[in-house]
């Protein structure tokens, strides 16, 4: 038992390995799942994965990982008692390569086997080292018609279970490209993102809106109270509350369209044009080397005046346009949000001008879609001015670019 | 009850809930490990019928929070029953007590208004706890249940701490409106629950609409997964193809057409446009058949 212990805490390094977030807490569950539920594969696959997989999207991994670990372990247990005893010595074999193709050999120097945890003894050793050498042939060799029998015996189980539903493959595609870095988008990975705007700006919306509404009670409202009272003979039955004043928000967002973060800006500006109505004042500013308004006007980035795309990137003289028009754009509610590299070619930084303007406002963001190991590197001149700045928000794909913009509001 | 994965299984064919072994294991774990279930998954999806169904399996009440934007602890957990209390205090003037004597029952359990929490902490009987829609509540009211899902109590300053006598079978279900905590999923076990495969609606459908002939419901449970693979607007929930099913019983259908599709098409889809392009399609939805 205590090797299947040890498989399982293998089992989640290698989901964890492979992006998954798991806890201790998770790990402690699921050891107890499996105690509770027992061997049987399907269920012990579920058990697992109602421990362990919080995130729909993360099932693939799950399910491809637990057929490496567990799968033939099981049809090893499953020969095992159709032969009443007789000594296979295909199937743990076929467990071994499974494990050590996965883990790409690292496992072969290891004394414990990878894949047949629950079934392998200490007397069982020598028979499966032989079962091992067997297997390395076997694998050169093409596998024994007997184990295809099994694998071919074993798949239609597979699919009817492990199958996902449409919802479930639709939201786990869209998870995958939440988490894809803007960088590596084609342009039909970029297109098929635009489709998840309108889900991303409803929540950006319902989370301006809540903070709009938020707390109904709190203060009394002393003057509602005593006139709600008077009807009683002046006991204070009903209090009433008073409405807490929402913040304003004046949002001022300048982002980078320049090539390198193209796809991370004009996503950015989508979702904020997207929750205008929820904001008290907006002003949408597209830069490379100059300051233009820019709209979305049916799905199209537009700017005003044009820009030119082929222009290099100039952060500073855009901060000194900016600080031209201050008194039209800047004041004490306004937040600046600012998207981009902070890759200046060697142009003056003036991330003095970011200090003036910083002083004037309540705050100014930076979100950057770079890796943050790149930050500063050649022509970056992001630590300059995040020296001046309120936060500096790494917004490399779109699930942190979501929780960068959900801290504005 | 002892608790098996056999009797929860039968548990689930006896409250009539056709289930794939995920659910199965799922149900059986939470109940087995005492461990809150999170379940997720597409509006209409069954997420809390699950709760109604452990509840009948159990023979225990079913406390139901349904939480919205702005619920807090008052609602949620418990409430001084200021009302009771003012009641109380004047009464007692009258008498000539003294604030001593007045203040000791003011705030003891006879002026505790319980809201679903605290009653589902505080019954004595197991009780099925479900949390419905959890997403729709505010982050710090998500906060506030973590103490409650970890230990099973809660403080009230007046009265203590108070814990569970019997742990409550907590059921939380979310729509994704958004992305929940990841102190919260840790904290529970977690499931997924998706629309129905076409056998499976099938067997629900029968299950569910006596009567129903048994060709029409293979039909209909054919033709819903269809409009569901479409990716229409609001896809149909099982509630909905149950009713529709109902309807072509109840007007005498034997088979589907186009027409008898078309006249009852608004039970399924509730949207103009989703309408509009089921209908469009209508034609070769039917003939795949």
């Amino acid at each position: 038992m205590s090797t299947l212990r040890e498989e399982i805490l293998r089992f989640i390094t290698a989901l964890r390995d492979a992006g998954v977030r798991v806890s201790v807490a998770e790990t402690l569950d699921a050891i107890n799942a499996v105690a509770t539920t027992g061997l049987d594969r399907v269920r012990m696959r579920e058990a697992m994965a109602a421990a362990l997989v919080k995130d729909e999207a993360d099932r693939p991994i799950f399910d491809s990982l637990f057929r490496s670990f567990f799968s033939r372990a099981d049809v090893r247990r499953e020969t095992e008692a159709n032969r009443a005893g007789t000594e296979s010595s295909a199937a743990p074999g076929a467990a071994r390569s499974k494990g050590e193709s996965f883990k790409a050999g690292k496992s072969r120097e290891e004394p414990t086997p990878g894949g047949a945890p629950k079934i392998v003894k200490k007397s069982e050793k020598s028979a499966e080292a032989k079962a091992r050498a067997e297997s390395e042939k076997n694998r050169e060799s093409g596998e024994t018609s007997g184990e295809e029998k099994q694998r071919k015996s074993e798949r239609p189980e597979h699919k009817q279970t492990t199958e996902p539903g449409i919802e479930a493959a639709r939201g786990a595609r869209l998870r995958v490209l939440e988490r894809m870095p803007f960088e590596n988008y084609s342009d039909l990975e970029y297109e098929e993102m635009r489709d998840l705007i309108p889900r991303l700006v409803r929540r950006f919306r319902v989370r301006l809106g809540r903070r709009l509404r938020r707390a109904r009670l709190g203060r009394i409202d002393f003057r509602r109270t005593i006139r709600a009272s008077i009807q009683r003979g002046g006991a204070l039955v009903d209090l009433h509350y008073r409405a807490p004043r929402p913040r304003r928000i004046d949002l001022l967002v300048l982002a980078d369209v320049s090539g390198s973060v193209r796809h991370c800006a004009t996503l950015m500006l989508e979702l904020v044009a997207g929750a205008r109505a929820y904001l008290s004042r907006v002003r949408c500013f597209a830069y490379i080397d100059r300051l233009a308004e820019a709209d979305f006007v049916e799905g199209h980035l537009v700017t005003m005046p044009a820009l030119d795309m082929y222009a290099r990137s100039d952060f500073g003289r855009v901060l000194a346009e900016l600080w031209d028009r201050r008194e039209e754009l800047l004041n004490r509610a306004t937040v600046v949000v600012i998207l981009g590299d902070g890759r200046n070619n060697r142009r003056p930084a003036r991330a003095d001008l970011l200090r003036e303007i910083a002083r004037r406002c309540r705050a100014v963001l930076w979100l950057i879609p770079e890796e943050s190991v790149r930050w500063g590197t050649g022509d970056s001149a992001i630590f300059q001015y995040q020296r001046e700045i309120s936060a500096l928000l790494p917004s490399r794909n779109l699930e942190e670019l979501q929780r960068a913009m959900l801290k504005i509001a | 009850m002892n608790i098996t994965q056999e009797s929860v299984n039968e548990g689930l064919r006896r409250a009539k809930y056709v289930t794939n072994e995920r659910v199965e294991t799922a149900i059986f774990l939470a109940l087995a490990l005492e461990k809150p279930l999170l379940v997720e998954g597409p509006a209409g999806a069954g997420k809390t019928e699950i709760a109604k169904v452990l509840s009948e399996m159990l023979g225990a009440e079913l406390i139901r929070l349904q939480c919205y934007e702005g619920l807090d602890e008052s609602r949620a957990l418990y409430e001084w029953n200021y009302q009771k209390q003012l009641l109380r205090l004047h009464a007692d003037e009258h008498q000539g007590m003294r604030w001593e004597d007045i203040s000791e029952h003011l705030f003891s359990r006879d002026y505790l208004l319980e809201r679903p929490l605290l009653h589902a902490i505080s019954s004595p009987h197991k009780t099925v706890l479900l949390i419905d829609e959890i997403d729709k509540a505010d982050e710090e009211f998500e906060a506030f249940l973590l103490e409650l899902l970890s230990d099973f109590q809660a403080s009230i300053p007046e009265l203590g701490t108070i814990r569970a006598i019997t742990r409550p079978v907590v059921v939380l279900t979310s729509n994704r409106v958004r992305e929940l905590s990841e102190a919260l999923r840790r904290r529970c076990l977690h499931l997924f629950i998706d629309f129905p495969g076409i056998e499976q609606e099938r067997k629900i459908i029968e299950l569910k609409v006596p009567g129903i002939d048994a060709r029409l419901a293979a039909e209909a449970a054919k033709f819903v997964a269809a409009i569901r693979k479409m990716g229409v607007h609001k896809s149909p929930s099982i509630a909905e193809s149950l009713d529709w099913a109902r309807a072509l019983t109840r007007l005498g259908i034997k088979e589907l057409s186009g027409d008898t599709i078309k006249s009852t098409l608004g039970l399924l889809l509730k949207h103009e446009d989703d309408r509009g392009k089921v209908e469009q399609k209508l034609a070769s939805l039917v003939a795949r058949r």
